[in-house]
């Protein structure tokens, strides 16, 4: 007997699943890189010359990649090897393979770094300790800018009853999925092949392409099962560097990266400082002035995803009067920011929220009725000017208000209830292709992706097309293709594998049946059903065994097939509001509203959550098993990144804690009771009105611990992690100074 | 020189290997995985952190990333690749899979040996909590660890 919906789970957990971290090949080499000492160098020489003189290493730098490449030449703004200057630490400056891992490390250590350290720049505010205003875009630390803004702010403030200004940090958090990045490649002629981890094979073959200079028809990627992903494996990291030493060894090569060294150089997610202006008049938000630093490290200029996505949720999901948004992304001496589930959302809600509660109380209203009379609702706009479509948030947060009440009748001391909102949007845009294959016994879907272990490819896909066709899930397969055969999709990232992916294997579904109906000389499209041992179409007309409607050479081929493409349009923004930069349409408006309880031990300040209640928009509800595991294990890494995730950085651009101990993960026996409600009747992009739901789990969560802790223990924090040390601190600043103290100072 | 010293050897899922041939410092996890070809037992942190790694040595669980495998003459390992034919294993992989605590499954074959050794262990019968407790090392990063409690008990009703 084996899980319903997951074909994967026996087989994994009985250890028989090849991970990237398990290949091996006839031949092999295993590869390692000799990372950079320091974050931010000036390179004099790379001497690998010791490095070569063990026996069977193989050794390449900067200077090797006119041999390897000849004609081919990448984008010189992203040189696999650092040419002039390291920009962040344990940044690859070389590469080396051996015939065994131990020989590989000794050659690492055997090269010769020449490098003269410069200051680095480890933090956005050694460089903008105040906001910077315009003179920061001519700034050579700004990698981006954004600015957008509707009506007066500043006559809005002067006119507001109340205006609260504050200032929020958050900390850099890390995808920690447990199987470190890993592949394993191998050139022969021109065809250069890499069998690796990824979230994304066509990602990863065009950033190859861009990096190496290679065409894209050169370059086959193989996707293996992957070890969790959480945004961590949606781009190129090791695949260059294997390629290259693959090239010069002309033996295929393994490369890994130790669990140290995905923390030191795998690309995550960095801190941000806001800073938010909030004016209220009559008891409505009147006008509303978000500042965003967000540290980006070593991105490229011009390149910068983040800042222009995140900052629409600094804003939150509601109307506002006059607002404006303004971003700056500041490169520091860090490894490039890399997206984290739902990169910046938790962040951004957790400053949302906590924001709009602190001007409630200072008006003395409600905080939960103050948001959920400004909740964006369907039919209305975005600060932005895009019309909100269907959207549950506004019932999702009414049940969440209906717990709390619940929860906080009969409240122990020390305890608090705190409501969270999150707002996401599925990400359909990232388009894809998929094909559909009728046997005679089964549907099969072809596609271009790997499961990551959310069971959206595996699960997801298939229960699309069991919908369509009306055939049980044991008569649906999903089948993998590398990208020298598959049809092109974006990656599994964005929530939008079934929103965006599965609108294309539902296109090409449909294609089939009505194909089929045709055959049946019928007016609609064939549905299918299981007769016995065979599979049976049928139309208001007739049926037929679907193997009788084969063709002979359907049938010798594999059966009827059938492709369907999908890439989503967005509704628009106002571009008469954008100033300057980027800013991103929503695909559609999901979103949750989370209740948390928790108790605070006031002396430690250590926060135990005691019981949790999730309400997701989640448009229609195609896996529920599946999309309640989403939210159990999205929530639980959201308590990572409200309570105890942080990546320390020393003064000196040293990543302080690169390992599992001192960066703490939720572990077993910490984890609540976590209640799971789907809202649904509010259809979003994906098939049948689907919503993504991988992301939008993490969202709320910080949010809601804060103010949780907040009702608990009267404390404000406006920085995350909500640490023991933090809550202890503001907990002990809260309290009135006792008589004893008071002499004392005197 | 040691006692026994022709004939050091540590048993591998019933079978026999023969020390001499594994450097004296390497790990069992490297043991398992390269020598032994044993790759369903995963390589997380390697330094203790993660759980991933983790066998029954003489029927407990133990993390092979920190243990020499000379340090482990005489004892028998199990892997989860034998893991299906323990009576308790199997169930204990059951259990995972029934109860949706597989995603990525990358901690599964650490998890699985992990509850293995709890549920062997005649102190089984103690607070479900407890038991909880002590797999606080085994670290997942999909589930959020409800579903494995979950897993953990139904496991444990089945082989009492």
């Amino acid at each position: 007997m084996t899980a319903p919906g997951r074909p994967d789970a026996l087989a994994k957990a009985r250890g028989e699943v090849e991970y990237a971290t398990d290949l091996t090949v006839p031949g092999m080499l295993w590869g390692a890189l000799v990372l950079a000492p320091v974050p931010h160098a000036i390179v004099r020489r790379v001497d690998l010359s010791a490095a070569r003189a063990l026996p069977s290493v193989v050794a390449i730098g900067a200077s090797d990649l006119p041999t390897l490449l000849g004609d081919a030449h990448g984008d010189p703004e992203r040189p696999p090897f650092p040419t002039a200057e390291v920009v962040y630490p344990a940044q690859p400056v070389a590469a080396v393979a051996a015939p065994s891992l131990a020989r590989a490390r000794e050659a690492a250590r055997a090269v010769r770094l020449e490098l003269e350290a410069r200051p680095p720049v480890p933090d956005l505010e050694t460089i903008f300790p105040e906001w910077p205003g315009s003179e920061a875009s001519r700034s050579p630390h700004v990698a981006a800018h954004v600015h957008a803004r509707r009506g007066d702010v500043d006559r809005e403030l002067a006119a507001a009853d109340v205006v609260v200004a504050e200032t929020y940090r958050t900390a850099g958090v890390h995808q920690v999925a447990l199987e470190p990045h890993a592949c394993v490649a191998e050139v022969v002629g021109d065809r250069w092949s890499v069998r690796t981890s990824t979230q994304s094979p066509f990602g990863v073959r065009e950033d190859v392409s861009s990096i190496l200079g290679i065409p894209e028809g050169s370059i086959t990627v193989e996707g293996t099962w992957v070890g969790g992903g959480f945004g961590g494996k949606g781009a190129s990291l090791l695949e260059p560097y294997a390629l290259l030493l693959a090239k010069a060894a002309r033996a295929p090569v393994r490369l890994a990266l130790t669990y140290r060294e995905e923390f030191l150089l795998g690309r995550s997610t960095l801190p941000m400082v806001a800073r938010l202006e909030t004016g209220v008049r009559d008891g409505r938000l009147v006008a509303r002035r978000v500042r965003l630093l967000l540290d980006v490290g070593a991105s490229l200029p011009g390149r910068d995803f983040a800042t222009g996505y995140s900052i629409g949720f600094l804003l939150g999901p509601y109307r506002t009067g006059a607002f404006e948004v303004e971003g700056y992304a500041v490169r520091t001496n860090k490894p490039p920011f890399g997206p984290h589930r739902a990169p910046l959302a938790p962040q951004a809600a957790f400053v949302a929220e906590s924001h709009l509660i602190e001007v409630a109380r200072r008006i003395g209203a409600d905080p939960e009725a103050f948001r959920a009379a400004h909740l964006w609702t369907e039919g209305g706009t975005t600060p932005l000017g895009q019309p909100v479509g269907p959207f549950g948030l506004p019932r999702a947060l009414e049940a969440a208000r209906a717990r709390a009440s619940e929860w906080r009748a009969g409240l122990p001391g020390g305890h608090g209830v705190g409501i969270g909102l999150g707002f996401w949007s599925t990400n359909t845009g990232a388009g894809g292709e998929a094909r559909v294959r009728l046997e005679g016994g089964s549907l099969v879907i072809e596609q271009g992706e790997r499961e990551i272990g959310s069971g959206s490819v595996l699960v997801g896909l298939a229960r699309v097309a069991s919908r369509r066709t009306g055939l049980p899930a044991d008569r649906v397969r999903v089948e993998y293709r590398g990208t020298a055969e598959a049809p092109f999709d974006s990656g599994v990232f964005g929530s939008r594998t079934v929103g965006a992916l599965g609108r294309a294997v539902d296109e090409a579904t449909v294609t089939l049946l009505t194909e089929l109906g045709r055959r049946l000389q019928g007016t609609a499209p064939a549905t299918l059903a299981v007769e016995g041992d065979r599979l049976v179409a049928r139309t208001d007309r007739a049926h037929a065994s679907v193997e009788s409607l084969l063709t002979a050479d359907e049938r010798a081929s594999g059966g009827l097939k059938a492709s369907g493409r999908h890439f989503g349009a967005a509704g628009g923004i106002d571009e008469s509001l954008v100033v300057e930069g980027s800013f991103y349409p929503y695909q559609d408006f999901t979103g949750a509203a989370h209740v948390a309880e928790v108790a605070v031990d006031p002396a430690t300040g250590t926060v135990r959550v005691v019981r949790y209640a999730a309400f997701h928009d989640v448009g229609t509800l195609l896996d529920p098993a599946g999309a309640r595991a989403q939210v159990e294990g999205g929530v639980v890494m959201g308590l990572g990144t409200a309570l105890t995730e942080e990546a320390v950085w020393s003064e000196d651009g040293h990543l302080r804690n690169p390992d599992l101990v001192d960066y703490r993960l939720p572990r077993l026996g910490i984890v609540p009771s976590i209640e799971v409600t789907f809202v649904e009747g509010h259809p979003g992009a994906g098939p049948f009105g689907a919503k993504g739901l991988g992301e939008p789990p993490i969202i709320p969560v910080p949010a809601a611990i804060a103010a949780a802790v907040r009702e608990a223990a009267g404390v404000h924090l406006t920085q995350l992690p909500l640490s023991p040390e933090r809550v202890a601190r503001a907990v002990k600043a809260a309290q009135p100074s006792r008589p004893d103290d008071a002499a004392r100072r005197r | 020189m040691s006692v026994g010293s022709t004939e050091r050897t540590l048993c591998v899922n019933g079978r026999s290997v023969d020390l001499r041939e594994v450097p004296a410092d390497e790990r069992l996890l490297d043991t398992l995985r390269w020598r032994l070809g044993l790759r369903g037992t995963k390589e997380g942190c390697r330094s203790g952190g993660c759980g991933a790694c983790t066998v029954l040595v003489d029927g407990y669980g133990r993390l092979s990333c920190l243990a020499l495998t000379h340090e482990l003459e005489g004892t028998a390992v199990t892997t989860i690749e034998a893991a299906h034919l323990d009576p308790v294993g199997s169930v204990v992989q059951q259990a995972f899979a029934e109860e949706g605590a597989v995603q990525c499954g990358y901690c599964t074959p650490g998890f699985v040996m992990a509850v293995t050794g709890l549920l062997r262990d005649p102190a089984r019968d103690r607070p479900i909590a407890e038991l909880l407790h002590d797999l606080g090392g085994n670290l997942c990063r999909c589930t959020g660890y409800v579903a494995i409690a979950r897993a953990v008990e139904r496991a444990r009703e089945r082989v009492r």
